[in-house]
């Protein structure tokens, strides 16, 4: 199995070993009068495994293009490995998967997933790679002809059937269902393990959060957040202190220590806090901790907060505000 | 590159399409013109075996250039570009795969007329039609290509066609020029289809092949290679 296999690194090497697998400086992309990529900066470290977290739109595949080096950047510089990406990708160091392929026409899985091997200078024996993309029974099958899933997995096995030292995955789970996400992730993890550095763009929270150990967010081509799942939870701020009023009147509540916001659900108060201990400790001063609750941050609060969403939904929730 | 060429010419060989367009079509085509009617004249057997073959290597020349164009609305071609594969190979692994792919269509046609219309040559005359055919199918291939890198997949498939049909027709690889109004006899010898046949027909009648058609082919060639590199060159960077 492939953590039992070191990443070829010694191909890296060449590059000096203080070179990031991934390096933007300042890197812009325009498209007629849309700024796909509007000034990047990005350091990626050889291992990370990084998730590219946007909506749609955000500039996400525009940066990937960069990074492979299928697109040249207007402004800036993108690296791999210390050198042009199109460099790293003739090295054989880089393995991905396009959003925007679709199904190769009149060849079975194992005659795609062998050539493509073949092209690589120490590929992944191509038994491992069907087992480890779940499509060893496939095999025989005509690539065309198989469900959107199927040929969902058999581009990952593309992009990893070279053995690469760089996994580069453009949303990789959209057309998978529950039971085939779960099992790419656990295949992507497995290939992660090698010391490879992984980098996958979603529009999923729970993706980027379970997987990643660090979220990348761009909106409208900017870097708006870069940290762990748990970092941006903390910068976006909030957790939830939620209780039963039981009759008790809202008054005063939003000048407890910490609150910034309070909102009231039926019988149920809902503060947003900064500090939740404090939060807590004056509540209990005040006897109201029926049904008391605390949350964490939610990813999906911070991830609001940071984009261009964050102005929309800031409004809905003040309404809500008594 | 040669793995490129391989599993090219395989998927090319799985399309029903291509396998009845440009295989069967040409030897059906070449036994219906030459046994309806007056069937006795042994000269039109070998033009319209010669014309025939012609035209299916045209039409699987073209081909490659739907394969192009293909490729590039799959994706197929950018997802090459993530592997160490260069530009180059790919371009030339695509000419390449024209290159086989328009023998079984002039094999085809070419036994049609040996075992069922009779079609007497010596061996060498085969050999030297078949080559010849071979190599003029080389400009197809790469009109087909500069359709394939500079148009979409559906303009494709009607600009092969219409060049398809147009340089049979006008070239006379269907009917005899001999048919044709004098004008129009005027235009299809600057054909290259015509100048295809009459290659061929020459080396099936015992002659050497015509300077004039040599000429006009090799202009055709640097015509037709232009406009592939053009196009490739102006649409490389959206692959």
């Amino acid at each position: 199995m492939p953590e039992d296999r070191p990443a070829p690194e010694d191909r890296t090497a060449s590059a000096g070993p203080a070179a990031r697998a991934v390096s933007f400086r300042g890197a812009v992309k325009s498209y007629g009068a849309v700024r796909a990529v509007a000034g990047m900066d990005l350091e990626i470290g050889r291992g990370e495994t990084v998730a590219l977290l946007g909506r749609n739109g955000a500039g996400k595949s525009t940066a990937i293009s960069l990074l492979l080096g299928l697109t040249a950047p207007d402004a800036g510089a993108v690296e791999l490995f210390g050198g042009p990406p199109e460099r790293a990708v003739r090295a054989g160091l880089v393995g991905a998967m396009l959003q925007e392929a679709r199904a190769v026409t009149r060849v079975t899985v194992r005659e795609l997933v062998g050539f493509v091997a073949g092209r690589y200078p120490d590929p992944l024996p191509l038994a491992e790679v069907l087992e480890l993309a779940g499509i060893t029974e496939l095999a025989g099958r005509r690539v065309d002809r198989l469900s959107g899933g199927q040929t969902q997995r058999v581009r990952f096995a593309v992009a990893l059937a070279g053995n690469p030292s760089l996994l580069v995955l453009d949303e990789p789970t959209a057309a998978l269902d529950v039971e085939a996400r779960r099992a790419f992730w656990e295949s992507m993890r497995a290939y992660a393990r090698g010391g490879r550095t992984v980098l996958f763009s979603t529009h999923y929270l729970e993706e980027a959060d379970d997987h990643a150990d660090r979220i990348v967010v761009l909106d409208r081509g900017r870097i708006v957040a870069d940290g762990t799942g748990e970092r941006l939870r903390h910068s976006a701020g909030g957790a939830l202190v939620a209780f039963d009023l039981a009759g008790r009147g809202t008054e005063g509540l939003e000048r407890l220590p910490g609150v910034r916001s309070v909102e009231v659900r039926g019988d149920r108060a809902r503060l947003r806090t900064d500090d939740s201990d404090a939060t807590v400790i004056a509540l209990a001063e005040l006897g109201a901790i029926r049904g008391l609750e605390v949350a964490p941050p939610s990813l999906d609060d911070a991830f609001l907060a940071l984009t261009s969403g964050g102005a929309e939904h800031g409004t809905a929730y003040e309404g809500e505000t008594v | 590159m040669w793995d490129y060429l391989h599993l090219e010419v395989r998927r090319t060989l799985r399309d029903t399409g291509f396998v009845i367009g440009g295989i069967a079509m040409p030897v059906l085509m070449y036994l219906l013109f030459t046994n309806i009617g007056d069937a006795d004249d042994g000269s039109w057997r070998t033009a319209s075996m010669v014309g025939m073959a012609a035209y299916g290597a045209v039409g699987s020349a073209l081909n490659t250039g739907g394969g192009v164009a293909e490729d590039r609305s799959l994706g197929w071609l950018r997802q090459l570009r993530a592997t160490p594969m260069t530009s180059r190979q790919v371009v030339v692994g695509r000419a390449l795969t024209g290159a086989v792919t328009v023998l079984p269509a002039i094999c085809a046609v070419l036994l049609a007329g040996g075992l069922v219309n009779g079609v007497r040559l010596a061996a060498w005359q085969w050999a030297a039609t078949a080559l010849l055919l071979w190599l003029a199918s080389v400009p197809f291939t790469l009109l087909g290509l500069g359709n394939g890198y500079g148009l979409t997949a559906q303009t494709t498939g009607v600009a092969n066609m219409v060049c398809n049909l147009g340089l049979a027709v006008l070239g006379g690889l269907w009917f005899p020029v001999s048919l044709f109004p004098h004008w129009l006899r005027s235009v299809s010898a600057y054909t290259p289809t015509n100048r295809v046949a009459q290659l061929g027909v020459a080396v099936a009648d015992g002659h050497a092949p015509a300077a004039g058609a040599v000429i006009v082919l090799t202009a055709w060639l640097l015509a037709f290679g232009s406009y592939a590199v053009l196009s490739y060159r102006r649409n490389a960077g959206n692959i």
